[in-house]
């Protein structure tokens, strides 16, 4: 088979980019343990307190140790259940100090939502009969608001809340 | 003089790729930034 000159060159730097793209991403999946937020760990829909996680008192933001955190979301049209506070209402609003290890834990009681912290990269899909989850360092002070991204009602946009990092 | 004047017809068949290298080349620089700048975003946040 005859190539011309200039094809091979181009074929050279194509096959050669997906090669360094491939070795990028797999270096991320295999060793950096990058994985989907959802990535096969089940929970019954329809009673997803019977999940540890999302029982209605470990809702929200726990202290696991010092500068860890978890925070556990139960998503429902069109709200995120962040567990309630000393004076019994719905936190809307959870603080966390900079540089903290966070583990973001969502569960939906209906239909998809999405959870997404703006401006990080914890940004997952929420599906029905899934526990979706990501870790990051929250490690730039300031305010961020959760949005639901994906379509999931009539209140969609009034889905919302908010997370203070602090110095 | 047979044989050169077989040779001198093939390069006349050579078809001129320049312009498609230079396009394809733009392409995938293009490609490659744009890759490198989203997977940059990813890292730093």
């Amino acid at each position: 088979m005859h190539l011309h000159k200039y094809e091979k060159i181009w074929l050279i730097f194509g096959t050669g980019s997906l090669v360094v793209f491939l070795l990028i991403v797999g270096y991320g999946a295999f060793w950096q343990g990058t994985h989907p937020q959802s990535h096969g760990v089940t929970i019954d829909t329809n009673n997803i307190e019977s999940n540890e996680a999302f029982k209605p008192e470990n809702l929200g933001l726990t202290k696991v140790e010092e500068d860890k955190y978890i925070v556990n979301i139960a998503a429902s049209a069109f709200f995120y259940d962040l567990g309630k506070d000393e004076d019994g209402k719905s936190v809307k609003t959870i603080r966390i100090p900079k540089g903290s290890t966070v583990l973001w834990q969502a569960a939906t009681k209906d239909v998809v939502h999405g959870f997404h912290v703006a401006g990080t990269n914890v940004n997952m899909m929420v599906e029905p009969g899934y526990v979706s989850s990501i870790e990051t360092v929250m490690d730039k002070p300031g305010t961020y608001t959760i949005v639901c991204n994906e379509y999931c009602g009539i209140g969609h946009h009034m889905m919302y809340a908010t997370v203070e990092v602090y110095e | 003089m047979r044989k050169q004047e077989v040779k001198k017809a093939s390069e006349k068949d050579k078809p001129d790729l320049k312009g498609t290298f230079v396009s394809v080349m733009l392409l995938g620089v293009f490609i490659i930034i744009t890759w490198f700048g989203a997977f940059a975003l990813f890292i730093s946040r």
